[in-house]
């Protein structure tokens, strides 16, 4: 028996199957990529598909109309096979799909964030060399008169042109000398890194490949980027995302470790990340800078503290399990051969140190990259991912905590929502007689709207609220065309008819979508909140807030403020701050002093248990309200409509 | 030089809410300091009792209860019984037959009853519904048409259907809204925004903040008592100074102590000895944390209370 898997915009893929499985298994199976934020136990409904032949026996659900099932509609995620079948799968299925994205060098933005970073560290005293080298070896070809082995001939050389007193060539440079220096006629050049004081060759090639690469990566629950950099010069050579492969398995890390749990999930899980993702991910970004992964000599990884267990392939199940304790924080001494990374074998992996099971690397490489560490005045730093980590102190002390925000602002567990990719709705703007919006999508000029991304749905509650079309409590209040209610009385707002969209089905926010963002935004700002308040302070001590995340190319500060998210401080207090994640290691890569900042920054900050706070639920019902219960703290969030 | 005490009045004050009409109703709230610190302010409203007539009162068999009540078998009739008892400042209907999961009465029977005892009581109305969310809809909407006039409490609007209830009973009919959450500051808060934002007036507003029979998590109610009493009076938050009126019964009769019979349990006594105790400790703990009145169902845990009142203001 055959299921064939027709995907919009890609050739169909056909797997043979047995009669009773379960279709979105039979999906992971063939690798088409389905979202399926809830595991697949049906809670979530994204994972849509079209019956177009064959016979499925399904479970009904309410996620899917009658009308919707009679024109073959499917959740794949409680359908079994019973046939030979043909199935769609929908583009709006497929918005987490992981579409490489491979930005050519042309964006100077993205170019300017990493500049910002390296000038920023630069500033405070760190300096961006690098123990790698590369060297232009020159030897005698052997002879009869001259029999010094190759291995000796290559040492005495490199000795000569470092002035060093130990040169060490491991096994896998070795095995190829022979071969690669009568090739190259005695000549090559030689690849190589300190250690203290003796000289690692690396790497040993023909003469004029010289590149001298390293490359950054940011694994998050969602989205990987990674960027390759010279080492030489800091200069990005290339930059490239895509969606987490983990992505088919949960939505967020408890899904994922769940996931892991499971009979041989942590190798599907690490495959996931590396095979599918990390691996195509880097050859592409490799054929764009035009280089050969073996010159990729050092590799820094800021990930959170479950994304770099998974990627590992630890076991993470005791991080969701009190006391709450990761394999690791810190790890020195692997190396890319030890992971089958794509790299150089020997290319040293800098892991950006775990501080807790919920603040991880990302957030200590994220830390170092916003510089907050070496200022007098009081910061508060801020990563909205699917875990929302805070982090605040100054020059003196720093605290972090997390807490779970949920896959809401990056489009997860809102029924339209998706990445910020083309068709998701980025800005938004109501007017409040009309009650018309005006939409800003990501995409050519054109782009039809698709989902909404969480810059987007940010500025849709706050406009929502502001024009008095939704209440405190996030429900629906007025009535107009985009104002539609389902059976149940429950409201939601179109932002674009079934004619008007991207996918043919109607882009929306409801109630319940707003709810779950109402309970995502209040977990930020408790979590802010129960950490200042564990130091005695309040919102007026912060000097600054930097808001770093992937959820959009920037978020609306205003609206984060006047729908609660983030702390009534003056909007010119706030700095959006990109994927600090990603800037941090790239200036672990580059930077040998960088590396070291983040880990003795990662020793000297102070992890916050939010879960141990008997304050933070109590906070956090307050903020469970637009903007607040205790309305004083925002003073400036008033009602229009 | 004579000794003068230096008293502490708050700046925040409880809104006084008056409930029924003439020359027996009465007013709950409205002081500016907490519970019995007579010493820092007058409390002019002393806080007051209701007297809770199911409509399933037939259940009631503790025989000193039955004794009381003994030849009534409407809810006016027993209504009338209750007037008489020293000490109960309102009578409290409670409606709990009406839940479609459990007998079901319609809402047309609870109007009748409802007309009957406005027609037979002087004192001040309270009523509670059947605790299920939709017929409450309905049925305090119906009652709040059917008693205009009177002036009564209806408890209670709950974050589900806060709308229709704030609706009907506030607004449509200008009766007294109860706003009932579950033992939560910060969601007794919300609800009253809610209310206040459909132009409910504060003044229309009594809350029900939860209890609990004591020794049944009595800490949670008690905490949150304490914190919103304080949030009204020492930081005048406007969106907590309605008065509180807590339901003491229902949980006071509901515990094993006051259930468990004397087959069951020889050691603990005699059982209506038993639930008096529950009644009155639960009932004087609403009090001494900050309810303005509080519903009770036996005449002697009535009688201790009003002497507890009376002592203390």
């Amino acid at each position: 028996m055959k299921v064939t898997f027709q995907i919009r915009g890609a050739s169909p893929v056909s797997i043979e199957c047995t009669p009773g499985e379960n279709l979105l298994e039979l999906a992971r199976r063939a690798n088409v990529a389905m979202d399926a934020p809830c595991s697949g136990n049906g809670s979530c409904g994204k994972c849509r598909v079209k019956l177009l032949d064959g016979t499925l026996e399904t479970v009904r659900s309410p996620h899917i109309t009658p009308e919707e099932y009679e024109a073959g509609w499917r959740l794949a995620c409680n359908s079994k096979v019973l046939s030979d079948c043909t199935v769609l799968v929908p583009d709006a299925a497929g918005a987490y799909r992981s579409r490489m994205k491979t930005a050519g060098l042309s964006s100077p933005e993205e170019i300017a964030i990493f500049e910002a970073c390296q000038k920023q560290l630069k500033a405070r005293g760190i300096s961006f060399d690098n123990g790698f080298r590369s060297l232009d070896v020159v030897m005698d070809s052997p002879s009869l008169e001259d029999t010094m082995p190759d291995s000796e001939r290559l040492e005495r050389a490199v000795k000569a042109i470092l002035a060093v007193e130990n040169v060490r060539i491991p096994f896998a440079v070795m095995v190829k000398l022979a071969r690669v220096l009568r090739e190259n006629e005695f000549r090559v050049c030689v690849k190589g890194r300190w250690e203290n004081d003796s000289f690692c060759c690396m790497e040993i090639c023909p003469p004029d490949d010289t590149a001298l690469v390293g490359c950054a990566m940011d694994i998050g629950t969602t989205t990987v980027t990674l960027v390759l950099a010279d080492l030489k010069t800091g200069e990005i050579l290339a930059k490239g995302s895509c969606g987490n492969g983990q992505i088919r398995y949960g939505a967020d890390v408890i899904n994922r470790i769940i996931q892991q749990g499971r009979p041989g999930g942590r190798k599907e899980l690490r495959d996931a990340i590396l095979e599918e993702t990390l691996k195509p991910l880097a050859a592409n970004l490799c054929e764009t800078a035009g280089i050969s992964a073996s010159s990729i000599l050092c590799l820094s990884i800021g990930a959170n503290t479950t994304m770099n267990h998974l990627l590992l392939g630890l076991d993470a199940a005791p991080i969701r399990m009190e006391p709450y304790i990761p394999c690791f924080f810190r790890w020195e001494g692997l190396l890319a051969g030890d992971l089958e990374l794509p790299a150089n074998p020997l290319a040293p992996v800098r892991i950006a140190p775990n501080i807790g099971s919920y603040v991880g690397g990302d957030i200590t490489a994220g830390t170092l990259a916003s510089g907050i560490w070496d200022r007098e005045e009081m910061s508060l730093f801020i990563d909205l991912g699917t875990n929302g980590e805070i982090v605040f102190g100054n020059r003196d002390f720093l605290m972090a905590c997390a807490c779970s925000a949920g896959p809401a602002f990056e489009g997860g567990d809102i029924s339209c929502g998706m990445r910020a990719t083309d068709g998701a709705v980025e800005a938004a703007a109501i007017d409040c007689v009309t009650m018309e919006p005006t939409l800003s999508v990501i995409g050519q000029p054109g782009q039809k709207v698709a989902g909404i991304c969480g810059s987007g749905i940010i500025d849709m509650i706050s406009e929502l609220y502001r024009c008095g079309i939704i209440n405190a409590r996030g429900q629906f209040q007025r009535a107009g065309r985009r104002i539609l209610r389902d059976a149940f009385g429950s409201g939601r707002y179109v932002l674009a008819f079934p004619e008007e969209s991207e996918t043919g089905r109607e882009v929306s926010i409801n109630e319940v979508d707003i709810d779950n963002f109402i309970r995502a935004k209040a977990a930020i700002f408790s979590g802010v909140d129960t950490l200042l308040r564990s130091v005695d302070m309040t919102a007026d001590c912060i000097d600054r807030v930097y808001v770093a995340g992937g959820i959009g190319s920037g978020i609306n500060m205003k609206n984060a403020v006047s729908i609660g998210m983030l702390p009534d401080v003056g909007t010119e207090k706030f700095r959006y701050i990109g994927n600090s994640s990603l800037s941090g290691a790239y200036a672990m890569a580059v930077s040998d002093g960088a590396y070291e900042k983040c880990v003795s920054l990662a020793a000297n900050m102070t992890y916050l248990e939010l879960s141990a706070c008997p304050g933070y639920m109590d906070s956090f019902v307050a903020a469970c309200f637009i903007p607040h219960t205790d309305r004083s703290l925002f003073s400036n969030s008033v009602q229009e409509g | 030089m004579a000794f003068t005490p230096k008293t502490a009045p708050y700046s925040g004050r409880i809104h006084a809410v008056t409930l029924g009409t003439g020359d027996k109703a009465i007013t709950i709230g409205g002081q500016n300091v907490l519970p019995f610190y007579t010493f820092d302010a007058a409390i002019e409203h002393a806080p007051k009792i209701g007297v809770e007539i199911s409509d399933a009162a037939e259940n009631w068999t503790v025989p000193g209860l039955a004794e009381f009540y003994a030849g009534c078998t409407t809810m006016a009739q027993r209504a009338k019984k209750a007037e008489t008892l020293e000490g109960v400042d309102f009578v409290c209907l409670n409606f709990e037959s009406a839940d479609p999961n459990g007998a079901g009465r319609s809402v047309a029977a609870c109007v009748a009853d409802a007309r009957a005892v406005a027609e037979s009581c002087t004192l001040p109305l309270v009523i509670l519904g059947s605790r299920n969310v939709e017929k409450d809809g309905q049925l305090f909407a119906a009652l709040a048409e059917a008693l205009q006039g009177k002036n009564v409490l209806i408890m209670s609007a709950k974050n589900e259907n806060y709308k229709t209830v704030g609706a009907s009973v506030a607004l449509a009919y200008g009766q007294k809204v109860g706003a009932e959450t579950a033992d939560d500051i910060n969601l007794a808060k919300q609800l009253n925004i809610m209310l206040k934002g459909m132009s409910v007036k504060p003044e229309s507003i009594v809350m029900d903040i939860g209890t609990a029979a004591v020794g049944y998590g009595y800490e949670y109610a008690a905490s949150t008592f304490d914190r919103i009493r304080l949030a009204a009076l020492q930081q005048g938050d406007s969106d907590l100074q309605m008065p509180i009126l807590a339901v003491a019964s229902l949980d006071a009769w509901s515990v094993k102590e006051s259930t468990a019979t004397e087959e069951d349990e020889p050691a603990w006594g005699s059982l209506e000895e038993r639930a008096i105790h529950m009644e009155v400790a639960t009932a004087a703990a609403d009090l001494t944390g900050g309810a303005d009145a509080v519903v009770m169902r036996h005449p002697k845990a009535i009688a201790a209370v009003k002497q507890f009142i009376t002592e203390l203001v």
